[in-house]
């Protein structure tokens, strides 16, 4: 052992030591400052040293007011079809749209695909059949019935007639899957705020995300976002809509109730319905008819909801015999039914499912939860804004009349409406023109070849 | 041609057209209502009960104003009932059967009818045979219950009577052949008062007793019918047709003719075969297992021939309550907290809301007194199972 402590070999143990103290996770203050891009091994690498991020484009506080000065936004993609929300109708449409021939851009508000039906907990499937118990909801929605089918703990009751019921992480991991298959370029976590528009017609969309406002161009854009968010910016006619608010929950051990325990008469009702998962059921909760899109009011909602599931299970726990039964998880996603509704080229009408109409331009076939309808066949018209173009709505948001809200939101009929509208959107991008001039002979001709059902 | 095989010819022809309104090559309920309205016997008894004329009673009251003119001429013309009849005694004949010497049942039957008609409940107006005639259309409509048969097992076993007991129904029995004898016998005591005897001056079949069997007869009928209106029917309340009179006096009115079943596109309509309910045996009830009485339908109105489904319009349809809707949250799915929203959907007349209750936390579907006119839609389209959460009930 030496006395003297060379200049190296002190080196050398700083270095030792400096080792030691990331590796065991002690904060320890950083020796040397890293290069950019450098990883550091253990920590998090650089990304942009010392940065302001530019001002002169925030919003400004002027006169008691809150004015947004006008700045360039960052072209994030350019792409041929655009669509926005990854819900059941957005995801079926950029999957459609690809395997038209086009390039197609998704991009959603959350971290996952399935919109209401993972993140929502929606996990019933309701409204691909009719009476009879014929299957109308065909294609690509039908292509992830089947694939949910073959994997493990996906999918309950797939049987003719009976509505099915998915696992959400299946159906989510199943979306990534198929969005990778199809080659859809996606951006997650980025929520559509405005539309970019040239006079009449839509040219892309503006998003606003953690890396700030961008914007994606397109020749026609998907408004599958569910509350028509981007075709009320382009200022398409629409109609608001207050509709019950409500939010689903899961709750476990169900298979660990002793029944015989429980008194007569006590037996709980709103024990929901079996899922994928053994012992755990999805607890739907319908709630008050409000304004979905009221800052306010969704705040109180969620609120209420959680207080009211929470104290519900509170009240089965007490029960003899439901003394297991927990609540797993409320959903993360609020359940909004209807918001904004497109007034489009043609309407979906009850009258019309009634007096079993018959649409030349029709683009689809939609069915009813129950089984308690006839087909009704969905026009194109119903897809596309009046007065704006280069735009096609789908999903729960495409026009329609009221009454037909509890049958045109369901995700069977989402699937179908989205297929549609990605293949329309991919015919009027190879044909150059709006996609309310879109041929509908050819568009019918590829759902068909994309197995859809016209009836 | 013999003047025989004449009168064979327009009775078979008769029938023959019967035939074809009643079964289901066309379905108009105009002509439906035709078959039975014939009867003058109906009609009169529809006028003393509702007292409003209808296009029905009219046509009856006109055949009824002929058959004064010549003895019987409509059973010897027109009845197809009659035809049927006929043949089979000409079988029960050869077959050496003997008709029956004795009784004017019919006569009775007739002042029956109408001493309770001018009360206001026609007992015994389903013996009508055109009624019962046009009731053989009803399995038809619904070949699976028995009670939709009753008319024909009624008709096989007139069929069969007058085979071992010739010519029985139309000379001893049937109301609608005794009214004829009645309405002949007045005009033929005034023209034999004016020295102009009547050219069959036959001794008219039974009519010796005619002024006591009037007068123990219409009070008999008046009798029952008082004892029927206060004691049976007050207070029962099922679901009618649209535009049935007070059940009061429907289970009088009704001939039980089956037309409104028959005519019924929604196949909601069905025989009443409630065996307590002996007063409206047989009566149309609506049925929503599986579909509702249509926003755009009266054709059950329209077939009616006496009047016990008054005519109502498309446009005062709304108006008219059968009944009114309620809802068994105990069954509903919404208080399961499933995904339902059939019967909002279908109700025609908008009258049910879901209600968010926020003491229980759910959606209640709440209706609109106003609005329900209880068409059962809701009931039919429910798919709460194995019992309907929202049932139509008698108001």
């Amino acid at each position: 052992m030496k006395d003297r402590i060379n200049r190296r070999d002190c080196l050398r143990m700083l270095g030792y030591s400096g080792l030691a103290a990331g590796l065991s996770g002690i904060p320890g203050r950083r020796l040397w400052a890293q290069n950019l891009g450098e990883s550091s091994g253990f920590q998090s690498s650089v990304i942009s040293a010392s940065k302001i991020e530019p001002r002169g484009v925030n919003a400004v506080f002027m006169d008691g007011q809150v004015i947004q000065p006008q700045r360039q936004l960052p072209i994030l993609d350019k792409t041929d079809v655009l669509v926005v929300g990854g819900g059941p109708a957005g995801i079926v449409a950029a999957i459609a749209a690809k395997r038209t021939g086009v390039n197609v851009t998704l991009v959603e508000r959350y971290g996952h695909f399935g919109g209401l039906w993972t993140g929502g907990l929606v996990l019933l499937i309701l409204g691909h059949i009719v009476t009879g118990g014929k299957q109308v909801c065909q294609g690509i929605g039908e292509e992830i019935m089947r694939r949910l089918d073959t994997m493990d703990g996906a999918i309950i009751d797939r049987k003719p007639g009976a509505n099915p019921t998915v696992d959400a992480e299946a159906v989510k991991y199943l979306m990534v899957e198929m969005i990778e298959e199809a080659g859809v370029r996606v951006f997650l976590h980025c929520w559509g705020v405005d539309a970019i528009m040239d006079n009449r017609s839509v040219r892309g969309a503006v998003f606003e995300s953690k890396a700030g406002r961008q914007a994606i161009l397109a020749d026609v854009v998907v408004d599958a976002t569910g509350d028509g968010d981007v075709f009320a910016a382009a200022g398409a006619e629409f109609e608001h809509r207050s509709h019950n608010v409500g939010l689903v929950s899961r709750i476990g051990n169900l298979d660990r109730i002793d029944s015989q325990k429980t008194p007569e008469g006590q037996k709980p009702r709103r024990l929901g319905n079996p899922t994928p998962v053994a012992g755990v059921n999805w607890v739907n909760l319908t709630g008050p008819e409000v304004d979905g899109l009221d800052l306010a009011t969704l705040t109180r909602m969620e609120m209420n909801h959680r207080k009211f599931i929470w104290k519900n299970m509170q009240k089965t726990r007490s029960i003899p015999g439901y003394e297991q039964v927990y609540l797993m998880e409320t959903a993360p996603q609020l359940g909004v039914r209807i918001t904004r509704v497109l007034h489009g080229l043609n309407r979906i009408r009850l009258d019309d499912l009634k007096a079993n109409t018959k649409f030349p331009d029709v683009i689809g076939v939609g069915g009813a939860s129950n089984a308690e309808h006839k087909e009704w066949q969905i026009p194109y018209g119903a897809l596309v804004p009046r007065k704006v173009d280069h735009l096609l709505a789908a999903g729960r948001c495409v026009s329609m009349d009221i009454r037909m809200a509890d049958l045109v939101r369901l995700i069977p009929n989402c699937f179908v409406t989205g297929h549609a509208a990605g293949v329309a959107a991919a015919v009027a991008v190879q044909d150059q023109c709006p996609p309310r001039k879109a041929d509908i002979t050819k568009i019918q001709k590829i759902l068909k070849q994309q197995d859809a059902y016209l009836g | 041609m013999t003047k025989q095989s004449a009168r064979f010819l327009v009775r078979a022809t008769v029938l023959g057209i019967a035939v074809i309104i009643l079964f289901p090559f066309f379905s108009c309920p105009f002509l439906l209502s035709l078959v039975p309205a014939m009867s003058p016997l109906t009609a009169v008894a529809s006028l003393f009960t509702v007292k409003k004329c209808s296009m029905a009673i009219g046509i009856g009251l006109i055949l009824g104003g002929l058959v004064a003119l010549r003895h019987r001429w409509f059973c010897r013309w027109v009845c197809p009932t009659g035809l049927c009849m006929d043949g089979a005694s000409v079988l029960g004949r050869r077959l050496g059967y003997r008709p029956m010497r004795k009784g004017a049942y019919g006569q009775w039957f007739v002042f029956i009818i109408l001493g309770a008609a001018l009360l206001g409940y026609p007992l015994l107006l389903w013996l009508d045979p055109l009624a019962q005639f046009s009731g053989l259309a009803v399995p038809v409509a619904s070949p699976f219950r028995l009670a939709a048969w009753s008319s024909v097992i009624f008709f096989v076993a007139l069929l069969f009577l007058n085979v071992f007991r010739p010519n029985v129904w139309c000379s001893r029995f049937c109301p609608l052949g005794a009214f004829q004898d009645i309405t002949i016998w007045l005009p033929c005591r005034v023209r034999s008062r004016l020295r102009f005897a009547p050219k069959d001056n036959k001794p008219l079949l039974g009519t010796g007793r005619l002024a006591r069997r009037a007068f123990i007869g219409l009070l008999l009928g008046a009798a029952g019918a008082c004892m029927i209106r206060l004691f049976h029917s007050a207070g029962r309340r099922l679901l009618r047709p649209p535009g049935a009179i007070h059940e009061e006096q429907f289970t009088g009115l009704c001939s039980r003719c089956g037309n409104c079943i028959r005519s019924c596109p929604a196949h909601i309509i069905q025989r009443q075969a409630d065996p307590g309910d002996w007063a409206g045996f047989l009566t149309p009830v609506l049925r929503f297992e599986k579909d509702y009485c249509l926003e755009n339908c009266t054709r059950c109105t329209q077939a009616c021939p006496t009047g016990a489904l008054s005519r109502i319009t498309i446009a005062q349809k709304p108006n008219i309550k059968i009944g009114k809707a309620r809802v068994d949250m105990n069954l509903c799915l919404l208080g399961e907290d499933r995904e339902c929203s059939v019967c909002r959907r279908w109700c025609p007349y908008d009258a049910i809301r879901y209600v968010f209750s926020q003491e229980m936390y759910m959606l209640v579907p709440v209706i609109d007194p106003v609005q329900c006119n209880g068409c059962g839609a809701c009931e039919a389209m429910c798919p709460a199972r194995p019992h309907k959460a929202i049932v139509v009930a008698p108001i």
